[in-house]
Order: structure tokens, then C-alpha cells, then sequence
């Protein structure tokens, strides 16, 4: 059953896979650890992304244009959520935040599927990275190999304003103690907006990059938010780290799994989840702070 | 207002559910809708008592629902098993003992990780029914052909069809539903579910297990969702494998959250809205996909203004009017009653002591230490307390006096040394069980149950006494719990909130709610009482009352007073402990710490003369 | 206390049925006073005004959307050519006049997103409150095996929409759905010998599988007659519906070493996992066959049905042969401005057929009008002549095997196959009770 080149196949396709669910998980997990909010309607950014990207693609020509469109365009999403409705709910209980984004993703979604049907749209990888390219141990689609990298940068740049810049400081201190944030006397809101407009800029760059390889749907945002809460309970709630290697652990083991039986892939992974909590309650690199 | 009259809502419900065949009708309900609405209903009941009582928003609900129904459904349709009502039941416990199961993980987090689980919960049952258990449940086709109930009187056999003769079944099992969550949500754990979902600390701290609660009402939501599934197939004489998706459960959170939360009918209402503009918005106005986009706009706008949903609304709009006739009415009757003066409650007596012949120290800390990192917060503290013993502690601002509380009472555990609560090694165990051997404290910040009355607050803490740390009492009724009323009125007439004794915790003045803070502390009948600045942020009036009222608690109780009013604190206090980063600086009597040197040096910076309060 | 609540619920119950009988009493339809004409199902109440109401319920949301659209076109330019006494429905049903037996059409519409729950429900509703003469839906295998079951025991006819498992007149069949389209049997049948013609024999093939009554009997189908010519399975990659990324299954297709994959998946399932295919140089690796055309799969998936074959109900090209396709092309086209695929067409041909039987029958009393399909009657349709049989109501129908066309030699935009067969229906139909057909009783 096992054969070898499959299972090299997998696990790299495992890593692709890992690491487009870091990149959304990261913008899930930081949203959550400085404001406290947990986004629900986070899945719908990252299909939103992919929508805007496509949208300026079919005006543009151009992927680049679209990927910064698209970004951008979320980005503005997430700070006028924030701005209209996010902010009135900081103070009101964790379940009223949970409803909110939950209606508000599913009013993105319908609204989207109003917009363009359900039709599946088509946004066509850039056309250097088209093809396939021989790994020698397997074939696999250049612009898939592509979006590996270009995650992989984004991952960096996220890194870089999380850990070299002062708002990244006073991201993580929030993650770590909301309330010694709130005692610094920076304006904690505009920090929440900005911060707010990053995590869905995560995802919608991940829609949107990710758009050539699956075709846009509606849909598309709802299995990709639950597997990122997976992510971030693995990988623990509002730790960065935590989400990458929350994000590569989830991916190879719904690759792996999917060797033998790809129906029993998610099965595994929330098998995998339900330990984790039971032998590490706070995830594998998460802390007590934020409950 | 209605909990003057018994049955009052029973009664409602009834006619409600006999009138609606005949009315309902002519709004354009056809029966089947109206049977879909009971079912979403039934479901909703349980989820109300998870969600609108104990707080705790579940995603989840469709595993419970898709059990329930695959069980009942698999009964019916492949073993030839053919009693409609026993499978239902079954179905129902099948739910419930997954909902047990799942709870022991879910439960383990609180807040939005356990929102998280449960999503998770949801999806993977999902997948569990369409791949390993595919066989059983049909996977993608479910599984067609749930018979209809039929039950067998010896004189003649009712067969339930379907329409309004299903209806007749479904009503039924829907009113008992009613009756089971009302005894429940008026029952000693129901009182305690609002306290878990208003203030989960304290409701910790005077003595409940919380864990075990929030496990019971997740369990019977789970048991709501079973039987509401297996109704579904019956309903439909198809068990359909969507039950499981977790657009089942994102519904009926809508469904509930649009109803209004906390009413149990809440969900009823939310159901009948959703299918009601699903069918109206479809097909009457021809919107087609978009119905569902309109929804969500109410939903998120429902949220967003109207908290309570409708239910809640219309409560607050009845409320509204009929309570300022109400109020006042009262502020009259007030007036009046302010005039006499009250003979001083009696004392009221502490728990009984379960060693008796025990007369040591009530309580003896030795070596306590506390590091957080590098930092010491308390550092080798040895500390003891007699029998009877009225004791102040004081010290600097950062001397480490509520850390030291909060490891007397076990909120959080030290890196090393050991307490003894009447001879009684209690280092290590939890808040709760210490509150239960007798050992509580008042917060220096308040925690209440911002969203109850006064009585009800006293009442989960003198419920915890009472009852002890958990009890399944689920069909006991409140009043039936014994020398509870006496107890909690007590407790009200020591603090002095008798007259306020059933105004909402949110329109009390402060120094009222630091009283009733101190009150829910005692309403446990605690032996060795803490007190953790009392007196804080109350006025020279006040003060002086409040000490009055801690005079009168002290009879026959110990207490360990922390405040930085000295001159209350002296007067109260038979001893005084000084603390100073961390350790204790000296013990005595409150005339030898005044004159102390090594104190005034610790609160003066070494200005010799006595210490200005 | 408990005695009090026992005697609440019993008192109540009693009220309740009381409650009942008066509005059972009072909602019940004038009954006619023929003795034969016994009230069955939404019969005759349904049909006691001037019209007869048509419940349709179709994924307008969801992974079979785009072909759930396209199918109900079919039924409405059907109810409007019914309504009108055009001269396509005449063709088929040449006692129509105007309606059926003189009823105009009405209809109402649900999403069934495909899932059976909601095409239930939607169904019973109309039924209850439309009094729906007939219901009609599908696009999904399951959906349409949920409404059998909800047909026969409501005593409403169910003609079904696209469906190509071979349970749906097969294991769950019932005597009260009927099926026109071709399934996964017929398929297999008519596009096997093509294959193995164009392939050759002893060929290894990898599957991809949806999960569900659809995709597990086309596949097994599919097996089974290859078999036959010694061709075997090398993996059969079953994936959920509506999966959002094939790229697992993809790879353990591409490291099997088949020769031929051969793509069951379906709507837009069908779409995305063609694309990955080609994406991850499977396509390159082994020719693709798609054995259960998908509307609109070529234009969707960009060029690469380009020499693909593929077994459909219909193509819009055999107008050439058959005057009543161009009648039904132009009238479509006319309509909503582009070819039809086969989801109109067998929805239109189902309910032109129903039209027919019913006006044989003379009645919508349902068991006269399953009688009348019961009859097998040699019928007209757009694909020639065709007949229902008794054993197990499915429609007798050509099969018609395609071929994507490569670019250059596409003569308009919605020129995407070339017809390289039309296979009679007789020789492709498995014994009536091969797959455990049980109608069932008519009341």
C-alpha cells in the first residue's frame, strides 16, 4: 500500500498545504490574541480575497496587480468591520463577538454568491509560474510550488512587523496581558484597527493566492475556517509560532492520512486536535494568558 | 412578574399549542412547517439551557442532534425495532452519553477555545458518519423510511400520521420538553447555570463545582438534540445526513440568538422567524439564493441592537411599561419604611465544625512562597490564626497581602509551603472544596452576578452550603430547598439589603454591592471568614456602618481582615500581621504595631511618630 | 405534583385529538362522488381548480448550482410550452392541448443545495400547502432517492431530474418516481466498448469517486464492464461532495500507474478536480474519460474535455438527425440565449412525457398515470423513440457518446464535442430486477 514516491508526494504536498493554513491561522491567531475577538467571519476574508483578486484580474491582466488588489481590498474590509461594528463589541461577552462575526460572514458569503453566482470563477496562475515542474521524485504544478514560496515570504513579513517594529511589540504584550496594554497609555483602537486590518489581510492574500490552484467559490472560506481553528487549538491560541507549526501539522497529517483513505484525513485531524488538548490543554506553543 | 402565579407559563404554553392548529393556518403555516418549527424548538430548549443560562455558546449542537436521530432512525428503519417513542428515547440517551463524552474534552477550555472545539466536534461527526459510519447511517443518503408513531391504549391504537396528526406527537413531546427545562432552569442547578454564565469565578469560589455543572447542561442539551433529531426523522420519514453539517448548528444558533437567548422560547420564535422568511422571501418576493443574505442581515442586526432577540425585546418593552408604574409604587413604600428602626439581626451561626473536638489554630500557613518567574510575591510566610481570632493584616501597596489570600483560599496554588485549615492539610485542593470545608473570602474587587437580583446572588452562595458542591437536584424546586430562604434572608437582613433585596445587581449604589460582595461570603456560613479591603472605596459613613456589620459577622466566626484604613482596621482587629514585599514583617497587637518602629519605617520611610491613618 | 403533570398531558392529548378530528373535518376537499375516484396523495384536491401545481426543487447553491440552473430552464421552457400548446410538446404528447388535461401549470421553486434534507422539506411543503400534483428535482443521486422514498408515501409523483445512480430505479426504486435520463449502467455500457475500442484491452484505471449512491454505483458500473475486457482498478479515490482540493487524491491517482483516469465526480466537483488534474501533470500521464457528462464542463474547465470522451443524455449537435432536438435548440436558444445541455433536456423530456401519460391516463389520479407509463408505450423524444419500463420505471434511451473537440476545429463557441455514437437503449439496460428494483404498491 505504501509506496514510496507517494508518500514523498504527500508529505510535500503536506507541507503545501501546512503552509497556506499557517498563513491564514497566523492572521486568525493574532486577531484573537490582541483584541480578544475571535473573527468567524475570517474563512469569508480569505474567499473575499480571493474575489477581489479576481475581480481586479479580470480589469487588470495582471496577477500581480490582482494579489495587491485583492489584499488591499481586505484589508480595507477588515478595518471598516472593525471600525462599524468589531469596536462595539470589545466590551459586550465573548458570545456576542462570536454571533456578530458569525452573521457577518455568512451576509460575505451570500453577498458574494449574489454578486457572482455560484459559479466557480477561474483566476489563471501567473503565467511564469504555469506548468509543471519535475521535482525528480514527482511532478507538481509550478505555480503550487510557487505559492509555497511566496506564503513563505509573507510568513516572513509578518514575522518582521510582529517581532522588529514597535506595533508588533505591543501586539505580542497584548497577547501576553491585555490589560498592561491597556495601562501604557498607547491609543489601544487604532492599534486594534490596524491590527484587525492585518489579520484579514492574511487571509484575503491567502484567498487570493491560493485562488489559481482551487477556483473560487462562495463556499470556499467555511472547511478552511474550521481547519484553522484546528491550527490555532494545536498550535495555541494567539501564539504566532503556534499557528505555523500548528498550520505544517495540520497539513501533513490530512496528507498523509489521505495516502490510505482520504475520507478519514480530517477524522485524523481532529483526532490529532482532541489529544493535544488532552495532554496539552493550552496547544503546543500556546500560554495560559488569554482563556 | 410571572413567577407570581404557578404554572402560569405551562398553562400558556398549553393553550398556545391547542389554539395553533386552528389559527395558525390561516396565517399560511401549513402543518409541516409548523411540525419543523416544534422540532426546531425541542432542539432549541436544551441549547437555550446551555447557551441562554450557563453561557456557554456551543457550535456543536448538530453531532448531538445527527446521534439522537441516527440512532432512533437506524432502530426504525434496519433491526426491525418498532416502538417509535422508545427509539426516540434511546436516540435520546445515545446523544446524551456522547454529549458526556464530548463535554469531558470540550469542557476542558472555556470562553472562544471551547467555541472552537465545538466547531471541530461538529465536523468531525460529520465526517465520521459519511466514512466509518456510512454503513449505519446511509452516508450521503441517509436513511429513508422513519415509520410514524403509533401507540397501542388496549381499547384502540392511535396512529400519528402525519400533518396536523403528527402535530398532536410532536405538541406533546414539545410541552413536556417545556415542563422538563422550566423545572429545570427553576431548580437549584438551574440557579447555579445563571451563575456559571454571570460570574464563573465566583461561582467557583463559594463552593460550586462548575466543571460538573457545565457538564450537566451540556449534557442535557445533548439530550434535547438527541430526541429533536429522532422527532426530524420522524417528521420526515427520512433522516437526512445534513443533520450532522455544522450549517444545522450555525441555524439553530441564529435561530436562538433572533428568538432571544435565556427565555427557552427563545429558539421557538427564532424558528418560526427563519422558516417563515425563508418560505416568504423565496417565494413570495422571488429572491431566490438571496433569502439566506437577508437573514444574516437581521441576524447580525439583531445582535447588534436588539441583545435579548424578540423575545427578549418584547420582555423589555412589557417591562419597560408596566415596571415604571411599578417603581413607583415602590419608591413610596420605601419612604415609609425607612422610619423604624430594626431590632439588629440576630448573628448568624457559622458551619458546623466537622471535627469538633479539634482546638488548635483554625489556620496555620508555614513557609508560604509564592514566585511568578523571578518575581517573589510572598516569600517563606509563616502565618497562624486561633480559634475565634479577629485579625488584621496590613502592609504597603505590592506587600503581597492578596496573593497571600488568594493561596489561603486556594485560588492559586504556592510554589511551596503548606497550609492547615483546622488541622487539615488543604494545600493543593480548589477553591471550591476549601469554600466547602468552610474557608471563603470577600473580593477586593467585587465579583458578583452582575446579571441577578440581590436575593439571587445570596442564594447561590447559600445554595453551595446547602447542597454542597454539586448535586443533580434537577427537578427540585427552590423553595424546596431546606433552611434556604432562612438563610438567605438572614444573610439580607446582616447586610442590610432586605428592602433591595430583589433590584437587579446592576442598579445597586457601590457601597450596596461591596455589602452584598461581603454578604455572599457569608451566605456560605464560612468558619474562617477573609475579607479583602472591605472598606475600600466606601464612604466615612459608610465605613463606619460596615464595621458596625463586621462586628456583628465576627461573633462566633474568625476573620482575617485586609484593609489600609487603620483606624477601622485597629478598632476591629484583636491582632495585626504586617507584610512587607513579600514577608511578614511583624505580628502583634494593634497598640504595639501603632508604636512599632520597623513599621512606621516600612509605611513612613523612617519619620519616627506614630502611623496617620 | 408528577400526577398532576400526568394528568395534564393525558387531558391534553385527549384535547389534542379532538383538535384534530374538527380540523381534519373541516380541511378535507369536498370529496367527488365517484366511488373510484378515492383521494390519494394531493389527488384530486390538487386538481379541483383550473390549475395543477408542479413542486421543483433544484441546487441553486452549492457544488451542482450551475446544472441545478440549467436544469430548471428545461422545466420552465417545458410548463410554458405546455400552458401554450407549443407545437415541440405536441410532437411528444399529441393529445395536449392547452395545460394538461386542460389544467395550467403552476410551479414553485426551492434551493435544494443539493442535499436531500432540504429537497425534503421543500417538497413536503409544497405538497401540504401547494397540493403539488407532481414533484420533480434531482441533480443529485441522493436527493433523488430521499424524494422517492417521499413520494411514495405521500402518493405524489416524483419524475425525477438528473439522477445517474442506478439505485434510483434500482434498490430504491419506487412505484411512484419514474426516471427519463441515462445512468450509470447505461453509461458504462455505451462508453465501455468505446473505450476499450479506442484504449485497448488490459488496461489499468485509476477512479474518481464522489461519496455518495451516484458516484458508487457509476463507478461500480464502470468497473464492472471493463472488467470484461480485462481492464482493472489500480485506485478509486472517493472524495466527499463539494471537496475543495483534489490535490491528495490527485496524487495518489498520479502515483498509481494508471493508464486512464476515468472522473465520475460531478457539477462542480467535476471542474475543479479536472483542473487539478491537469495541474498536476495527471492528464498529461494518462487520458481522462468522464463517463457522466457534466453540463458545461468544457467551457468551465477551459479546453480540457479537448479528445475527452464522454457518455451524455445529450448534445445539442444531433439536430442534424433529429428534428425535434432543432426544435427544441431554437425554442431554448430563443429563450435564454445559448445551446442547451442535457439537464434542460431531460428535464423538458420528463415533463413532456408526464404531460403525455397523464392525458393517456385522462386522470392525474397518480396509479391511472403510473399505469400509463406502466404501459411502455413506444413514446417520441429528442433523441428518437423511447419507452418507460414496467418493471422498474426507467426510461429506454440512447446513449450518446461524445468527443471533445480540439479548438481549431470548433465551429462556434458552444461547439465543445464531436458525436461519435448514439448506442440504442435496449442492449445497454441491465435485467429489470438486477439491481433489487421492488416497486412497491400503488395507495
Amino acid at each position: 500500500m505504501i509506496s514510496w514516491p507517494n508518500l514523498v508526494s504527500q508529505l510535500f504536498n503536506g507541507l503545501a498545504l501546512g503552509a497556506l493554513l499557517a498563513l491564514i491561522s497566523s492572521g486568525l491567531t493574532i486577531i484573537y490574541g490582541t483584541l480578544g475577538v475571535l473573527n468567524l467571519a475570517h474563512g469569508a476574508m480569505f474567499m473575499i480575497g480571493g474575489y477581489a483578486g479576481f475581480v481586479a484580474y479580470q480589469y487588470t491582466e495582471s496577477f500581480i496587480l490582482a494579489v495587491i488588489a485583492g489584499s488591499l481590498f481586505v484589508m480595507l474590509l477588515g478595518v471598516v468591520m472593525e471600525r462599524v461594528i468589531i469596536r462595539h463589541f470589545y466590551h459586550r461577552p465573548h458570545e456576542d463577538q462570536l454571533l456578530v462575526t458569525f452573521g457577518l460572514g455568512i451576509c460575505f458569503v451570500e453577498l458574494v454568491r449574489l454578486i457572482f453566482s455560484s459559479q466557480s470563477q477561474l483566476v489563471p496562475p501567473p503565467a511564469l509560474f504555469q506548468g509543471i515542474t519535475n521535482l525528480g521524485f514527482m511532478f507538481y504544478p509550478t505555480y503550487r510550488l510557487a505559492v509555497v514560496g511566496i506564503v513563505a515570504v509573507a510568513l516572513g513579513a509578518l514575522f518582521i512587523i510582529l517581532y522588529r517594529t514597535r506595533l508588533g511589540m505591543i501586539v505580542r504584550a497584548g497577547i501576553e496581558d491585555s490589560v498592561m496594554v491597556d495601562s501604557l497609555g498607547i491609543n489601544v483602537y487604532r492599534v486594534f484597527m490596524v491590527v484587525f486590518g492585518i489579520g484579514a489581510m492574511a487571509a484575503g492574500f491567502a484567498g487570493i493566492v491560493n485562488a489559481p490552484v482551487v477556483s473560487l467559490t462562495p463556499g470556499i472560506g467555511d472547511d478552511i475556517l474550521v481547519q484553522t481553528f484546528v491550527v490555532v487549538v494545536i498550535g495555541g491560541v494567539g501564539s504566532f509560532p503556534g499557528a505555523i507549526l500548528g498550520g505544517l501539522i495540520a497539513g501533513e497529517i490530512i496528507s498523509v492520512t489521505s495516502m490510505f483513505n482520504p475520507g478519514y484525513a480530517y477524522v485524523m485531524l481532529f483526532a490529532a486536535m482532541t489529544l493535544v488538548l488532552v495532554v496539552r490543554p493550552h496547544g503546543l506553543l500556546g500560554t495560559k494568558g488569554r482563556e | 412578574m410571572l413567577k407570581q402565579r404557578p404554572f402560569l407559563i405551562e398553562t400558556l404554553t398549553a393553550i398556545g399549542l391547542i389554539v395553533a392548529p386552528f389559527v395558525l393556518p390561516h396565517l399560511g403555516f401549513a402543518p409541516n412547517t409548523v411540525n419543523r418549527i416544534l422540532v426546531w424548538g425541542l432542539f432549541g430548549l436544551g441549547f437555550d439551557i446551555l447557551f441562554g443560562f450557563t453561557g456557554l455558546l456551543s457550535f456543536g449542537q448538530s453531532a448531538f442532534y445527527g446521534t439522537g436521530g441516527f440512532v432512533a432512525a437506524y432502530l426504525l428503519t434496519r433491526t426491525g425495532f418498532s416502538n417509535v417513542l422508545g427509539a426516540l428515547v434511546i436516540g435520546m440517551i445515545a446523544a446524551a452519553a456522547t454529549g458526556y463524552l464530548i463535554g469531558l474534552i470540550a469542557l476542558r477550555r472555556t470562553g472562544i477555545y471551547f467555541a472552537m472545539i465545538t466547531v471541530a466536534i461538529a465536523e468531525v461527526f460529520f465526517f465520521v458518519e459519511f466514512n466509518p459510519l456510512s454503513d449505519f447511517t446511509g452516508g450521503e443518503n441517509g436513511l429513508p423510511g422513519v415509520p410514524t408513531p403509533s401507540f397501542n391504549l388496549g381499547f384502540t391504537t392511535i396512529h400519528f400520521t402525519n400533518g396536523w396528526s403528527l402535530y398532536q406527537f410532536i405538541a406533546l413531546c414539545y410541552f413536556v420538553g417545556v415542563i422538563i427545562a422550566l423545572r429545570i432552569v427553576r431548580s437549584p442547578v438551574g440557579a447555579i447555570f445563571s451563575a456559571i454564565r454571570d460570574n464563573p469565578l465566583r461561582a467557583t469560589a463559594v463552593g460550586h463545582n462548575i466543571h460538573g455543572y457545565k457538564l450537566t447542561a451540556f449534557v442535557i442539551a445533548a439530550a434535547y438534540a438527541g430526541f429533536a433529531g429522532g422527532l426530524l426523522g420522524v417528521l420526515q420519514a427520512f433522516m437526512p445526513p445534513d443533520a450532522f453539517t455544522f450549517d444545522t448548528s450555525g441555524q439553530l444558533v441564529m435561530q436562538t440568538a433572533i428568538g432571544g437567548r435565556g427565555t427557552l422560547f427563545g429558539p421557538l420564535v427564532g424558528a418560526t422567524v427563519w422558516l417563515f422568511l425563508q418560505d416568504f422571501l423565496q417565494s413570495a418576493l422571488g429572491l431566490g439564493a438571496a433569502w439566506k443574505l437577508v437573514l444574516g442581515v437581521v441576524f447580525v442586526l439583531l445582535v447588534c441592537f436588539l441583545r435579548g432577540g424578540i423575545v427578549g425585546g418584547l420582555v423589555d418593552l412589557y417591562s419597560l411599561m408596566s415596571g415604571k408604574r411599578a417603581r413607583k409604587a415602590a419608591e413610596t413604600e420605601e419612604a415609609e419604611v425607612e422610619a423604624p428602626q430594626q431590632a439588629p439581626p440576630a448573628p448568624m451561626r457559622a458551619k458546623e465544625v466537622e471535627h469538633p473536638a479539634y482546638s488548635g489554630p483554625i489556620l496555620k500557613a508555614t513557609g508560604l512562597t509564592k514566585r511568578y518567574g523571578g518575581l517573589v510575591a510572598n516569600s517563606d510566610i509563616d502565618f497562624s490564626v486561633n480559634q475565634g481570632e479577629l485579625r488584621g493584616i496590613i502592609g504597603p501597596n505590592g506587600a503581597g497581602k492578596s496573593t497571600f489570600f488568594k493561596m489561603l483560599t486556594c485560588e492559586i496554588a504556592p510554589t511551596s509551603g503548606q497550609i492547615v485549615f483546622e488541622g487539615r492539610d488543604i494545600t493543593g485542593l480548589k477553591v471550591t472544596e476549601v469554600c466547602q470545608l468552610g474557608l471563603t473570602k470577600s473580593y477586593q474587587v467585587n465579583q458578583l452576578f452582575t446579571g441577578l437580583t440581590v436575593r439571587q446572588n445570596l442564594t447561590i452562595a447559600a445554595l453551595a452550603e446547602l447542597r454542597g458542591k454539586f448535586r443533580l437536584d434537577l427537578f427540585r424546586k427552590l423553595s424546596d430547598v431546606k433552611g434556604l430562604t432562612e438563610q438567605v434572608e438572614h444573610t439580607l437582613a446582616l447586610v442590610n439589603l432586605s428592602r433591595r433585596a430583589d433590584t437587579p445587581v446592576s442598579e445597586l449604589a457601590y457601597g450596596e454591592k461591596r455589602r452584598l460582595e461581603i454578604g455572599l461570603a457569608l451566605a456560605t456560613s464560612p468558619r474562617l471568614l477573609l475579607l479583602d479591603e472591605p472598606l475600600a472605596g466606601m464612604s466615612p459613613r459608610e465605613r463606619v456602618e460596615t464595621v458596625k456589620l463586621l462586628k456583628s459577622i465576627a461573633r462566633g466566626r474568625t476573620m482575617i481582615i485586609i484593609d489600609h484604613d487603620m483606624d477601622s482596621l485597629f478598632e476591629l482587629v484583636e491582632r495585626v500581621t504586617v507584610l512587607q514585599e513579600g514577608r511578614v514583617l511583624v505580628s502583634g497587637t494593634p497598640e504595639e504595631i501603632k508604636t512599632n518602629a520597623a513599621v512606621q519605617e516600612a509605611y513612613l520611610g523612617g519619620v519616627h511618630g506614630e502611623i496617620a491613618a | 405534583m408528577t400526577d398532576d403533570l400526568i394528568r395534564r398531558g393525558l387531558s391534553r392529548r385527549g384535547l389534542l385529538q379532538t383538535t384534530a378530528g374538527l380540523i381534519g373535518g373541516t380541511m378535507l376537499p369536498a370529496i367527488p362522488a365517484f366511488a373510484e375516484d378515492q383521494p390519494i396523495g394531493s389527488y384530486p384536491a390538487g386538481v379541483s381548480g383550473s390549475t395543477a401545481f408542479i413542486g421543483i426543487s433544484v441546487p441553486r447553491t452549492g457544488t451542482y448550482a450551475v446544472q441545478g440552473e440549467d436544469e430548471l430552464k428545461g422545466y420552465q421552457l417545458a410548463i410554458e410550452h405546455i400552458n401554450s400548446g407549443h407545437e415541440l410538446i405536441k410532437k411528444i404528447s399529441p393529445k395536449t392541448s392547452k395545460g394538461v388535461l386542460g389544467k395550467e401549470l403552476k410551479f414553485g421553486v426551492a434551493d435544494s443545495a443539493a442535499k436531500p434534507n432540504e429537497a425534503v422539506q421543500a417538497q413536503q411543503r409544497f405538497i401540504s400547502e401547494n397540493k403539488a400534483i407532481m414533484i420533480t428535482g434531482g441533480t443529485s443521486s441522493a436527493v433523488a432517492v430521499a424524494l422517492n422514498k417521499l413520494a411514495q408515501r405521500e402518493h405524489v409523483l416524483f419524475v425525477c431530474g438528473i439522477s445517474g445512480s442506478n439505485d434510483t430505479t434500482g434498490k430504491d426504486c419506487v412505484r411512484y418516481g419514474v426516471r427519463q435520463n441515462f445512468f450509470g449502467q447505461t453509461a458504462a455500457a455505451a462508453i465501455g466498448p468505446v473505450m476499450v475500442r479506442e484504449f485497448g484491452k488490459n488496461k489499468k484505471a485509476a477512479y474518481l469517486t464522489p461519496d455518495y449512491t451516484y458516484g458508487h454505483t457509476v463507478t461500480k458500473s464502470m468497473q464492472d464492464f471493463l472488467a470484461t475486457a480485462g481492464w482493472t482498478t489500480t485506485t478509486n479515490q472517493v472524495a466527499p461532495l463539494g471537496a475543495p482540493d483534489y490535490s491528495s487524491y490527485l496524487l495518489n491517482v498520479a502515483n498509481s500507474g494508471a493508464d486512464v483516469l476515468i472522473n465520475v465526480n460531478w457539477g462542480h466537483d467535476a471542474v475543479l478536480s479536472t483542473q487539478q488534474a491537469k495541474q498536476f501533470g495527471v492528464l498529461d500521464k494518462m487520458k481522462l474519460v468522464v463517463p457522466y457528462q457534466v453540463p458545461f464542463i468544457a467551457r468551465e474547465t477551459g479546453g480540457l474535455m479537448q479528445g475527452v470522451y464522454a457518455a451524455t443524455d445529450y448534445w445539442w449537435t444531433i439536430e442534424d438527425k433529429f428534428p425535434l432536438a432543432k426544435m427544441f435548440n431554437e425554442a431554448f436558444e430563443k429563450k435564454y440565449g445559448y445551446k442547451p445541455e442535457w439537464g434542460a433536456e431531460n428535464a423538458y423530456v420528463s415533463f413532456a412525457h408526464w404531460a403525455h401519460m397523464c392525458e393517456q391516463a385522462g386522470s392525474f389520479n397518480p396509479p391511472d398515470v403510473i399505469k400509463a407509463y406502466e404501459k411502455g408505450e413506444t413514446i417520441p423524444s429528442l433523441v428518437g423513440d423511447v419507452h418507460y419500463r414496467p418493471e422498474d420505471h426507467q426510461c429506454v434511451r440512447p446513449v450518446i457518446i461524445v468527443k471533445g473537440k480540439q479548438q481549431k476545429d470548433m465551429k462556434n463557441k458552444e461547439d465543445w464535442y464531436d458525436v461519435v455514437e448514439i448506442v440504442p437503449g435496449e442492449g445497454l439496460m441491465q435485467k429489470p430486477d438486477a439491481f433489487g428494483c421492488h416497486l412497491g404498491d400503488y395507495t
